[in-house]
């Protein structure tokens, strides 16, 4: 996005854009900040960046196109800039450990699981959500993006700056990561997850 | 989940290419394969009891997080906070 924009909207416009395509998603907007910074203030700040941006740069959004996108983006992208130096995020050899994991395309799909659909539909809020959280940043983001904002691969793609293929295969790890989380609960909750 | 899994000899206990056929069934679960008519994934779940499985685990999966993982509540002053720093810049 670049500082020097043609005006493309009248003042009435942005003001019009802004309430209402932009502040709709921020219920959703600060889920994601949430969920990516875990703390309340830095979550806020996220958010509260992340429109400010869209403001400033509302001459590079196109109407007609989809907002909720666009405004994950910028978020995403502040968040990667700014906020995860300084956020109690997994460090640095967590990520390089998931890092040759993840980026290759192809995908075992021959992996899988004997957790239990009854187990996953008795799992609290709680527990579900700590799943989520304890996941890896880049898994727990193709998570949020696909499965609670319901993002296609196509947005996900265009969001994450990264090839259809790899929003695919990112998308399937990081299931089954889920799943190995929901497993190891499922065990501590009593359900028998061996075959009946 | 109209049927129940049964063990009967109807479904095949192994599945003959789990690869193709998992992705298959995540791609429509995203909502990424509208192509894939209800009809033939109906087939192949009373077929396949790997595949059967692999589709419900994976359906609940999405249905617990869509429906336990959105409930973060805004705090209340965000949306004024924000509008007023907009003011502010204008």
């Amino acid at each position: 996005m670049s500082e020097v924009q043609k005006k493309k909207y009248s003042d009435k416009e942005k003001n019009n854009i802004f309430d209402h395509e932009f502040m709709p998603h921020i219920d959703s907007m600060y889920n994601f900040a949430f969920r990516l910074t875990f703390d309340e203030d830095d979550a806020k700040d996220l958010v509260q960046d992340t429109y400010l941006k869209a403001y400033r740069f509302i001459n590079s959004f196109e109407q007609g196109t989809n907002a909720k996108a666009w405004l994950f983006r910028i978020l995403k992208n502040s968040f990667i800039n700014e906020y995860r130096k300084k956020s109690k995020q997994p460090s640095k050899v967590d990520y390089q450990e998931v890092e040759t994991y993840y980026n290759s395309d192809s995908v075992d799909y021959n992996i899988t699981s004997d957790l239990r659909i009854d187990a996953v539909k008795d799992m609290l809020g709680d527990e579900i959500s700590n799943a989520l959280n304890s996941l890896a940043v880049d898994f727990r983001t193709v998570i949020i993006l696909c499965d609670l904002e319901g993002f296609t691969y196509e947005e996900m793609a265009k969001i994450l700056d990264i090839p259809i293929g790899t929003v695919r295969s990112r998308l399937h790890r990081a299931r089954n990561l889920l799943k190995e989380k929901l497993h190891s609960y499922a065990k501590n909750m009593g359900y028998d997850t061996e075959e009946e | 989940m109209e049927k129940k899994i049964d063990s009967s000899g109807e479904k095949k206990l192994k599945c003959g290419d789990v690869s193709k056929c998992f992705q298959l069934l995540e791609s429509i679960l995203d909502g990424e394969d509208k192509d894939a008519s209800k009809e033939v994934l109906k087939e192949k779940l009373s077929k396949c009891q790997p595949c059967f499985e692999h589709y419900h685990l994976e359906q609940a999966i999405r249905e617990v997080l869509k429906n336990k993982c959105t409930k973060q509540s805004v705090p209340g002053e965000l949306a004024n906070s924000i509008r007023q720093k907009i003011e502010d810049i204008k």
